[in-house]
């Protein structure tokens, strides 16, 4: 084994999106943090992405357990109680904590943090800084984190987790050189987002691929309900090449109307009572059948139209999505956009505590790469929430773990090295393999899917998987990394679809019939694990 | 499916000596984006290449580059067969890629209060401009005033302002700016001309820093002094000589038929210091056509005041200027001076038009001059093409009289208050002038800005001269000649 720069920290936060810089903040109170993320600290991940909003309940009209139900029923009753509890319950407070931290949120006329409605949700409580929100939060925790000690590693990529006995004892990273570097941590916190780029047509940032589902997995950690993949109603179809790019649920949120070729409204057929804001599953399915049974547009989508509200509003509210739509030749106060369904957001991952333990002793997880919070289907504004909630918690639970002697097992690190020379003999390019497994995944493991669909997409991942990927040169080494890393999550989504033998939110089985609705389900979570996988079974009350 | 050639910047600084440009054929859709274009090199010709990219929705700022020599955001520019791919103007890492975490680090954070007042809907509103920025650097890269001397840059200036103004932050944030180079700023505009999210740093965040500057008493002495010297005299610069003003009567008829009529705002630097030149435009009007009326009355444009931060002599500035021309029943005011221009048309809500000379002569249409044997190459002054968006006129009207040679737009250096405020860093800039000068191989220098001329006539020996000199000369030459020929 050549000697590697080693980093030592009493915390290892693994990503620096939402989750990943509230773990951070949190885990700096009780000893030595690391922060490493494969993108600039505040530009890589998708909450810098997110547009829309932050659930919270905020006004005395509204209250917890409201957002409880709502989540819940828009979870089609898969959500882990506990952690959805949690999250209603601790979302105020930590809304509380980024306005004192300095966040700029749209506020009313008395001062208050102006809500918006949202999908699925019955009060309007969905707290927004015009459409980027999430940017407003990220660029508000990194002004946290720079008061404290944490350090930050930039443009370096996890490849690994380090593992010393049964536990979790740091990760092995790769530079933008090529270059080994090794982290050591007594706890390690995998903050690292979704993955939903394993499909053809998503919205997810560049890092959305996935790698903290396979690192957790390959870890010995267990994931839950992984074939959960939300679908969001509306990305933009047009350019081809930028397909999938999300156009908000705030659109909707204030007052845009979908409308097929025909010009007719035809939320009336699917959902006539909460319409274009039923909850995101409906409309996506709403979505796809009308494409697929032609009435869409030329460019393979349905009307999102919004000329009707005022200018104004359209400009002060949409202001991103204005901007964007201008830069692709659509005055959206004048013509309406194109939108079909995009792959979104992945509910299932690692199975957490309420701490945010996951289940390998010294790996704490929290954000996107966890599953539970959203059960079968996300509320637009709950996963924002979900970064802070279970980032402080994982945060908090890591930096109370116990110090401990770690030695480094240099059997492990020689097969990283072993697994990057080989990339250097490789022969496929690895923009290759991951193109055709985005095709199949968007075919096979999509919004409406079989048993026998799902086992040939399953084949075609596993063929993938044997390919030898190549690199052209040391830069190269983290995107064979990371194109493994999305055959894993891939066969983690395909798997769990197949072992849920039921529809239920996201997730629809067209070959399946069933006798119940998601509230009696006698099934609860899928599980995945190196050693382990199934379906969990028994009606919840 | 189109199919497109790129060239791209290539530079790895562990094997090459040097970067080198190569040249690709790339196929993408319709309506593909420069990083798509990227996206295929990396895809089907060449995966060494290295870039950043991140949202791909204009969200994150990852992907700034340079394309055709403009900073743009990859993901967001629509890609063109033929285009050139550079990195941004700042340290280079590999390839496209820029190292960021330098300038990054120069912007503030927000340290809390205790108590955490929440800012009201209007400071709120107030900020969020300022707050829709994804830290891009484009702006950074683009910044002249940064080259040379410390200065924390535009976005960070822009970073500062927000805080400024958030209840809930306790640094004290315009001493800190001021110490950051607050005062280095050449209000060039070129920070706002490439943002992506449109972000009017200049105007919006620098001066209005310089006004909270003001407040606190942190305005630099020398502009104190020019700011007496408006409130004494009406003008920003002392007399020297004889003024425009003085020699002129208020109107002036042209030689021929009359084309169109205009009120003349002459400005500070023309009417004190370079009134020769204004009477050089004077002679080319009224040989084309333009009746001149020029006010007596009219006074400083307040720019200097503006750019400086010290607005409280302002409107009444505004209010002598405005009520000057609409005493006369003018509905259309010409500039010569493009601070001037810029600041009737951008700071003013004027009751009537206003126009550059540039505008006005090539709107008419002149009258050609003689060809003079002369290589020249023009500075295009910040407040003309980047404030007013005047790059064209200017060209047309030179390459009329001259053979133009082009070199890139970049401030001189004078404009701000930098000349006065900070002479070191105009001098840095104008010397960077000089060298582009030198590199053309020109004769001449022109210009249409009184600020450049003067500024650049000091660090060069080429002759600077304004666009309307160099016609009257392309003028008294073809007079000459005719006069030869009849003779
Ligand atoms: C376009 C878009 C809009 C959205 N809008 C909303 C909304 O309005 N409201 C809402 O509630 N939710 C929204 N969501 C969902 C929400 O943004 C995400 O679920 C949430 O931000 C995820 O946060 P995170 O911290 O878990 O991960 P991310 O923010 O995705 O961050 C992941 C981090 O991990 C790093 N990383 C990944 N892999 C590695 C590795 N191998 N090594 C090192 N670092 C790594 C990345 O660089 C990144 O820093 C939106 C999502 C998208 C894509
Ligand atoms: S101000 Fe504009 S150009 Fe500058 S970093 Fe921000 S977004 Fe980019
Ligand atoms: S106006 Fe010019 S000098 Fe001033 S910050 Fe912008 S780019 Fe720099
Ligand atoms: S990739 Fe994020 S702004 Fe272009």
């Amino acid at each position: 084994m050549r000697s590697f720069e080693v980093i030592d920290s009493h915390v290892l936060v693994i990503g620096s999106g939402g989750a990943g810089v509230r773990a951070a903040i949190e885990a700096s109170f009780s000893g030595d943090t690391v922060m490493v993320s494969k993108t600039i600290a505040g530009k890589g991940g998708c909450t810098t992405m997110a547009e829309g909003g932050y659930n919270a309940v905020l006004r005395e009209t509204d209250s917890c357990e409201d957002h409880f139900l709502d989540t819940l029923k828009g979870g089609a009753y898969l959500n882990d109680r506990e952690l959805a509890r949690i999250l209603v319950n601790d979302a105020p407070g930590r809304i509380a904590d980024l306005l004192c931290w300095g966040a700029v949120f749209d506020v009313t006329g008395e001062c208050e943090v102006a809500q918006r409605p949202f999908g699925g949700q019955r009060f309007p409580r969905t707290c927004y800084a015009g459409d980027r929100t999430g940017h407003e939060m990220m660029m508000t925790l990194l002004d946290r984190l720079a008061s404290t000690d944490v350090e930050v590693f930039n443009e370096i990529a996890i490849i690994d987790l380090l593992k010393d006995g049964d536990s979790v004892a740091g990760a092995v990273g790769l530079d933008e050189k090529g270059e080994i570097v090794i982290f050591r941590s007594d706890a390690t916190v995998l903050a690292t987002g979704g993955g939903s780029r394993i499909y053809d047509i998503s919205t997810n940032s560049s890092s959305g691929t996935g790698d903290g589902f396979a690192l957790g997995y390959r870890a010995g950690a267990e994931l839950i309900d992984m074939e959960q993949v939300q679908f969001h109603p509306t990305g933009a179809v047009y350019p081809y090449d930028a397909r999938g790019r999300l156009v908000t649920e705030a659109v909707r949120g204030e007052g845009g109307l979908l409308k097929n070729i025909e010009g007719e409204r035809f939320m009336e057929r699917y959902d006539p009572e909460r319409m274009e804001l039923s909850t995101r599953d409906v409309v996506a399915r709403s979505i796809a059948t009308e494409i697929l049974e032609g009435r869409g547009t030329k460019n393979g989508g349905v009307y999102l139209d919004v000329t009707h509200l005022p200018r104004h509003q359209v400009e002060t509210r949409l202001p991103v999505m204005l901007e964007q739509f201008l830069k692709f030749g659509v005055d959206i106060r004048d013509e309406p956009m194109e939108v079909a369904p995009t792959a979104h957001h992945i509910m299932g991952g690692l199975r957490i505590s309420s701490g945010g333990e996951t289940s390998v002793p010294g790996l704490y997880a929290c954000g996107e790469v966890t599953g539970g919070v959203h059960g079968a289907n996300r509320l637009g504004g709950n996963a924002l929430a979900d970064t802070q909630v279970f980032g402080r918690r994982a945060g908090e639970s890591a930096g109370k773990a116990r110090k401990r002697s770690i030695s480094l097992d240099e059997g492990q690190i020689d097969l990283q090295e072993r697994r990057l020379a080989a990339f250097y003999a490789g022969e496929v390019n690895p923009a290759t393999v991951a193109r055709s497994l985005q095709t199949a995944m968007w075919e096979g493991a999509g919004i409406f899917r079989t048993g026998s669909e799902l086992e040939k997409t399953l084949e075609m991942i596993n063929h993938l998987s044997t390919l030898n990927l190549k690199a052209a040169n040391r830069c190269n080494l983290i995107e064979c990394c990371t194109v493994q890393n999305m055959l894993t999550t891939a066969s983690l989504v395909v798997r769990g679809a197949i072992l849920r033998k039921e529809s239920r939110g996201a997730h629809v089985r067209k070959d399946v019939t069933q006798a119940w609705d998601a509230s009696n389900s006698p099934y609860r979570h899928t599980f995945l694990s190196l050693c382990d996988e199934g379906i969990e079974t028994g009606v919840w009350e | 499916m189109r199919e497109m050639t790129v060239k791209v910047f290539r530079f790895d600084p562990e094997t090459d000596e040097k970067p080198h440009f190569q040249t690709y054929l790339v196929r993408v859709n319709d309506g593909a984006r420069v990083l798509h274009a990227l996206h295929c090199i990396k895809e089907d010709h060449d995966p060494s290449l290295s870039y950043r990219y991140c949202c791909a929705s204009g969200q994150c700022g990852s992907c700034a580059v340079k394309v055709n020599g403009e900073p743009v955001l990859a993901c967001m520019e629509e890609a063109t067969d033929g285009m050139v791919i550079e990195p941004l103007d700042l340290p280079i890492k590999r390839d496209l890629v820029v190292d960021m975490e330098p300038y990054l680090d120069q912007i503030a954070t927000l340290v809390p209060a205790e108590e955490c007042p929440l800012p009201t809907q209007d400071v709120v509103e107030q900020i969020k401009p300022l707050r829709s920025c994804i830290e891009c650097l484009a702006c950074v890269s683009v910044c002249p005033a940064l080259k040379v001397i410390d200065f924390s840059g535009p976005t960070a200036m822009r970073e500062s302002l927000r805080l400024a103004l958030d209840p809930r932050d306790t640094g004290d944030r315009v001493a800190e700016a001021v110490e950051d180079g607050l005062f280095t700023c050449t209000s060039c505009q070129a920070c706002w001309k490439v943002c992506p999210k449109d972000i009017q740093i200049p105007g919006k965040a620098i001066e209005r820093l310089r006004a909270l500057a003001n407040e606190k008493g942190l305005t630099l002495p020398r502009h104190q002094t020019v700011e007496k010297l408006v409130r004494e005299t009406g003008r920003s610069v002392d007399r020297t000589q004889e003024t425009f003003l003085e020699q002129v009567p208020e109107v002036l008829e042209p030689y021929g038929e009359v084309k169109g009529t205009v009120g003349f705002f002459v400005g500070c630097m023309y009417n004190n210091r370079l009134p020769r030149t204004a009477l050089d435009a004077m002679e080319v009007l009224r040989r084309n056509g333009i009746r001149v009326i020029i006010p007596r009355e009219q006074v400083c444009c307040g720019s200097p005041l503006i750019r400086t931060g010290q607005i409280d002599y302002l409107n009444t500035l505004k209010r002598r200027n405005i009520d000057a021309f609409v005493f006369r029943g003018i509905d259309t005011v010409m500039t010569m001076c493009a601070g001037c221009g810029s600041t009737l048309k951008n700071d003013y809500d004027c009751p009537f038009r206003v126009m550059d000379i540039n505008e006005v002569l090539t709107k008419v249409g002149i009258e050609p001059p003689a060809r003079l044997e002369l290589k020249a190459t023009y500075h295009d002054p910040c407040h003309l093409m980047r404030g007013q968006g005047i790059r064209t006129q200017p060209r047309e009207l030179i390459s009329q009289v001259v053979d133009l040679v082009e070199m890139p737009a970049i401030c001189c250096g004078s404009g701000g208050g930098v000349r006065s405020g900070v002479p070191e860093e105009a001098a840095a800039l104008a010397e960077d002038r000089r060298i582009e000068i030198e590199k053309t191989g020109a004769d001449i220098v022109i210009s249409s800005c009184p600020f450049c001329e003067y500024h650049i006539m000091e660090h060069t020996d080429k002759p600077v001269k304004n666009i309307t000199t160099v016609l009257l000369e392309g003028y008294r030459e073809k007079d000459r000649r005719k006069k030869e020929k009849e003779c």
